[in-house]
């Protein structure tokens, strides 16, 4: 119970407080026209104007969406011990560097033997916190909320990864990074990671304090090769599963 | 009438005529034309002036490697004529003459401007009287030059895209032996790029009566799956990445195995007005027929070292040009073309060269001679002949640029007359003329080998395939047909005027001569003295020429001259592609929206966009002091320190005791190097047994989770590190009704015995959860509260909002500094500077040598607490209004400089000058004065070693 300030999904309403968890990108969102709904508790950007268009830009350029609320879990603590708790959570599975590994509502992105960053749906996230703390509540493993701490955006389409391609040097060509591929690097001159969820469907993920800046330069990427910006409520109809988010 | 017949393979599409502007008046050509080709089809000649002396100068090589047709385009300057496609609608207009290229006023420093521009003028002449430079200067620099970039841009008109790329092999040179190599290695499962300059693949292919060949093997390479970027310029090489200019795109291209057909340039013979318009390449010549169907010209004269050169006569007669005469300087020439010629009754004579172009503003005829070793005419050998058309070859040098950069050696060959490239490095494949192959056969063989050698080192193929590259081998071995030999052209030229060695810079080989005279008598010491290979071209069409005239002039061996050193650009490319887009990452709070529209002054702070005040910053202080002020302070470097030994590490790197903390409890830290300098400050808060949370300075914070980091890694302790910096916003509410507000909206006891200061607690706040630090920068009693970026506007409006009842205001960094120089609370790195030491900046307090166990620095602060500083770090005021700038000046005695002002302002609270300065130990005590030298006046200041406000901290701790 140390670190719940790091947790949104602690938040309460009571004695007249109603807090609403936003996305950093919501004024970059809000200022491209989106439209807003609640869902459990975060205000998130559900459309553009026109869910039909936007789904017609994941399905012919690319369709670049915030995904900002997911769940994001890191797990950090010497090799053998992370690597029993990865075991525990993954039913057994290995994590090998550079690929992550979807197991029910989240993803397990090996960042090193000694660090991991679990990405779940928002609604997973309380209970898989509160699974992980008790599994590694005898080992020497930290699980810190960094939900907030990483902003990130679906990038959806064919042109998705030519998009990627003007702000990453990471290699994205699918013989390099197949599905479930995950690397850190530098996107658009910052830390950044890409997830290769499945297909055209890329996560991008980096440092909330520059929400502000990645939008500028993933949108003005996208808009070169016809892509746009697009709600959940398009990412949703494109894919059956696009991502823990869906 | 310039334009022939219909030719096969041509370029132009005549149904489709194109119409465009060139210096204001209409013209018109063709869809296929270049700007260069329609205007020659128009009857221009003259392209443009030269660099220093404005001579007029016509079309050379037509394929983009010489300076001699560079234009402006719709008005972008430095444009090659030659290779640019027209396009419909194009304002295309010359570059540097006045009035015009026919007529130019500045043509007059040919006659009489050479005693004033000898190579180096700069140095000798225009130097007197010293304060009329500016004026020769400017006078210089209007005279000369390639254009003029435009100044003004009201709205960009294109924008540089990046892209990145990764290939297992990537081909530069889209000629036959690019196109072997990247079709055979695609062929072998390769991802392969082909990047080429051109605007259709091809090559020599395309002038040589090869377009059918040329349109084939591109089609194999797409159909093998080859990415073409075409037109796409490679700038260089770059550490294994090679940036490849295509029109609006800047492809950085990063590939396991490159190989490299860029083929050959081909050499222009230093004569006597070897620069008329008139005078061209013989490529060039072919290119107009082949490629524009143009008549280059009407009676011809041939000057070569090389097949090329009768090739090229054969193709002139063909499109009924009259060939008067060929001079081939080779005394053996033979073979089919000479045949052919001789067959047709063409003169030609062994042995002989051209000594000099005849005219004024165009060619009129040439003398051809033959000529001795010094490059003299023979008496009596010479021929004075009459024509319009002067075709030259001197033989070729490879375009090897990219190779070299790569670390690749070029020495010069005599076998083959020109440079040889040599020493390749592993994962680079010179293929074709490049490597110098030469003949139909050799060459493609050469590529396709090359691309097969690059696809099997990057992983593909198979036993079978290696076997076939290995045969191949053997049969290219057998082959070995050299690049077409050629004589070597005289180094020397003596004539009756200007001998050209280098197009570009208006340099010539009497130039050289100089150079070498006044002891510039190395390659690269007589290039920069001279620019030779300096201009547009950068060495393409005079690197070769100039190693020569070295070689002869100081008589080494030209492989003793060497060659001057290859750099990017290879091609010429706009600053704009590779300055890019602005991409200036930023970073900003989750509040930074709510700043802006409080009207906050958002400005740079550190790598952060931070608002320094809200519209009046005087005022902003005051408010902190009677009421309430808020400040998003979300930029502070947060770190979580975790595990067993965590205090036991924080020991170690801070140099007061931090193990010793009691839960909920906070300490102020300065980190140090290892030699006692400080480094960064902040504050630790123990959250349990086993957590700590850290800040930093917001400046400070990647710097400092990697110091931790390093230091971590060192010692194996039983630690986790993780920057949380940017998962929690924070917002500092200080002030005396700072408590009242928070009240309002926490249900946590924040009387002081509650909630004291310096205790840290964990509670929910306007039901957001959050971790409130009870600390003070400003003076007041403050509360920092920390918590989710999520909710980061949400829960700074509800303070505001709790808070507008009690006069609270939002404040920024330019208050948040006046308020914290009251409490002379240091600036790590503007009160601190890399020499600065806890015990001399006041801060002894914080050193505790008397800590079990080792920590960062303590050798070197067990030094400095036994040592009496010369400097002092210490609070000083002025009462008479003037601000002394940070950075002044402190007189020490005998009134030399001797410290200098960190900090200073003016503070409304106390109604006068304050300020933090690093003065000499003699003034350091309270009372002393000090003598500040500041913008040519000298200010009396008062030293105080104690904070100038609430010196007790009374205020604080309420």
């Amino acid at each position: 119970m140390t670190l719940e300030f790091l947790e949104p999904d602690r938040a309460t309403s009571a004695s007249g407080f109603d807090p609403v968890a936003s996305s950093v990108l919501e004024p970059h969102a809000r200022a491209a026209g989106a439209q807003f709904e609640l869902r459990e508790r975060w205000r998130v950007a559900v459309h553009f104007g026109s869910v039909e268009r936007e789904v017609a830009a994941c399905r012919s350029a690319v369709g670049v969406g915030d995904l900002s609320r997911l769940g994001k879990l890191e797990l950090q603590g010497g090799a053998p011990e992370l690597a029993e708790t990865v075991a525990a959570g993954t039913r057994g599975a290995e994590l090998e560097l550079g690929c992550a590994l979807r197991i029910e509502q989240a993803w397990w992105c090996p960042f090193s033997r000694e660090r991991v960053l679990v990405v779940c749906a928002p609604e997973a996230v309380t209970a898989l916190r509160g699974a992980l703390e008790q599994a590694t509540a005898q080992r020497a493993v930290n699980v810190i909320d960094l939900t907030c701490g990483l902003a990130a955006l679906a990038l959806v389409g064919p042109r998705a990864r030519d998009a990627l391609a003007r702000l990453t040097a990471i290699d994205l060509r699918p013989a390099r990074m197949p599905e479930a591929g995950f690397r850190p690097g530098s996107v658009a001159r910052v830390a950044g990671t890409v997830l290769r969820e499945r297909g055209d469907h890329y996560l991008l993920m980096f440092g909330s304090a520059y929400a502000q800046y990645m939008w500028q330069q993933v949108i003005d990427a996208a808009a070169l090769l016809g892509g746009r910006p697009v709600g959940t409520d398009a990412l949703g109809r494109v894919s059956e599963e696009v991502s823990p988010l869906a | 009438m310039t334009r022939l017949p219909k030719r096969p393979g041509e370029r132009i599409d005549r149904a489709r005529e194109i119409a465009f502007e060139f210096d204001g008046a209409p013209a018109r050509g063709f869809e296929g034309d270049t700007i260069a080709s329609a205007l020659y089809a128009s009857g221009r000649r003259v392209f443009s002036r030269s660099f220093k002396y404005h001579r007029p100068r016509g079309l050379l090589c037509c394929a983009g490697q010489c300076p001699n047709c560079l234009v402006s385009v719709d008005g972008d300057p430095g444009v090659r004529a030659c290779t640019e496609p027209l396009r419909e609608g194009m304002r295309v207009e010359h570059l540097n003459a006045i009035p015009s290229l026919d007529r130019d006023a500045l043509s007059i420093v040919d006659v009489i401007g050479r005693p004033f521009t000898p190579p180096g003028f700069y140095y000798k002449t225009f130097k007197r009287p010293r304060r009329l430079w500016p004026l020769y200067e400017r006078a210089l620099r209007h005279a000369a030059g390639l254009g003029r970039a435009p100044t003004k841009r009201p709205e960009r008109r294109w924008r540089t895209d990046y892209r990145r790329r990764h290939a297992d092999v990537l081909i530069v040179g889209g000629g036959p032996a690019g196109l072997a190599a990247a079709a055979r290695a695609a062929q072998l499962g390769a991802d392969v790029v082909l990047a080429d300059e051109g605007n259709e693949l091809g090559g020599h292919l395309l002038h040589t009566a090869g377009t059918e060949r040329a349109r084939a093997m591109s089609q194999c390479a797409r159909d093998a799956g080859v990415e073409l970027i075409v037109p796409g310029s490679a700038l260089g090489y770059f550490d294994g990445i090679v940036a490849v200019w295509e029109r609006d795109t800047l492809h950085q291209i990063r590939a396991a195995q490159h190989v490299v057909a860029t083929g050959t340039v081909e050499q222009p013979l230093i004569f006597a007005g070897n620069d008329l318009p008139g005078v061209m390449l013989s490529g060039g010549a072919r290119r107009l027929v082949s490629l524009y169907a143009l008549r280059p010209g009407n009676r011809a004269v041939i000057a070569t070292t090389a097949d090329r050169g009768l090739e090229a006569a054969l193709e002139l007669l063909e499109a009924g040009v009259e060939v008067v005469a060929v001079a081939d300087l080779r005394a053996d020439a033979t073979g089919g073309a000479a045949e052919q010629l001789a067959s047709r009754g063409v003169p030609l004579w062994r042995g002989v060269t051209v000594v000099e172009a005849c005219g004024r503003r165009a060619v009129t005829g040439a003398v051809l001679a033959a000529v001795d070793a010094t490059g003299r005419p023979l008496p009596g050998s010479e021929r004075r002949l009459r024509c319009d058309l002067l075709v030259v070859s001197g033989g070729v040098t490879p375009a090897a640029s990219l190779l070299l950069q790569a670390g690749a050696r070029s020495d010069y060959d005599p076998s083959l007359g020109t440079l040889r490239v040599e020493q390749v490095p592993d994962g680079l494949y010179g293929a074709g003329e490049v490597a110098g192959l030469g003949g139909e056969e050799g060459i493609e063989l050469s590529g396709a080998l090359a691309g097969a050698d690059a696809a099997h080192a990057a992983g593909f193929g198979d036993e079978g395939s290696r076997d076939r590259a290995e045969e191949e081998r053997c049969r290219l071995g057998e082959l070995r047909p050299p690049a077409a030999a050629s004589a070597e052209p005289p180094s020397l030229a003596h004539g009756r005027g200007k001998c050209f060695a280098c197009l570009c810079e208006d340099v010539t080989a009497k130039d050289i001569r100089t150079s070498i005279d006044e002891g510039y008598d190395s390659i690269e010491l007589s290039k920069r003295y001279t620019t030779v290979t300096m201009g547009p071209c950068q060495g393409r069409m005079c690197q070769l020429a100039s190693i020569r005239l070295m070689a002869a002039e100081t008589g080494q061996d030209l492989t003793a001259v060497g060659a001057t050193t290859a750099r990017p650009p290879w091609s010429a490319v706009p600053l704009g592609a590779l300055a890019g887009r602005p991409v200036e990452p930023a970073k900003r709070s989750a509040i930074h929206a709510r700043h802006r529209e409080l009207g906050g002054k958002v400005m740079w702070a550190g790598d952060w966009r931070r608002p320094y005040d809200y519209g009046d910053p005087q005022a902003e202080v005051v408010a902190v002091h009677e009421a309430a002020g808020l400040i998003d302070v979300s930029t502070l470097g947060k770190l979580m320190v975790r595990g067993p030994d965590a205090g036991a590490f924080l020991d170690r790197l801070y140099p007061n005791r931090l193990s010793n903390l009691k839960v909920g409890r906070i300490r102020y830290g300065v980190l140090n190097t290892d030699a006692g300098r400080i480094i960064d400050d902040g504050t630790v808060c123990r959250l349990d047994e086993e957590s700590f949370y850290v800040t930093t300075t917001s400046t400070g914070a990647e710097a400092i989770e990697a110091w931790f980091a390093w230091w971590l890694a060192d010692w194996r302790m039983k630690v986790t590190l993780t920057d949380v910096t940017q998962a929690l916003a924070a917002v500092n509410v200080a002030g005396p009704n700072a408590r009242k507000i928070l009240e309002q909206l926490t249900s946590l006891d924040c009387s002081n015995d509650a909630f004291s200061y310096l205790d840290g607690k964990r509670a929910q706040v306007a039901g957001v959860p959050c971790l409130i630090l009870r600390i003070g920068f400003v003076g007041e009693c403050g509360y920092e509260i920390h918590y989710p970026v999520a909710y980061g506007e949400y829960l700074w409006d509800a303070v505001l909002e709790a808070g507008h009842d009690h006069g609270i205001r939002p404040f920024g960094l330019e208050p948040q500094r006046v308020l914290r120089l009251q409490k002379m609370h240091i600036l790590v790195g503007q009160d601190t500077d890399s020499e600065s030491d806890p015990f001399a900046a006041g801060m002894a307090w914080i050193v505790k040598l008397d800590k079990e166990g080792d920590f960062i620095g303590r050798w070197a602060l067990e030094d400095f607490s036994g040592r009496e500083p010369d400097l002092r770090l210490v609070g000083f005021e002025l009462r008479d209004g003037n601000v002394p700038a940070e950075g002044a000046a402190v007189m020490g005695d005998r009134r030399t400089a001797f410290g200098r002002v960190t900090s200073s302002r003016v503070s409304p609270k106390l109604g006068h000058v304050i300020g933090l300065a690093w003065v000499p130990r003699e003034c350091a005590g309270d009372g002393s004065e000090i003598e500040i030298s500041d913008r040519g006046r000298r200010l009396t200041a008062t030293v105080t070693t104690k904070p100038f406000y609430d010196p007790e901290g009374e205020r604080l701790r309420s």
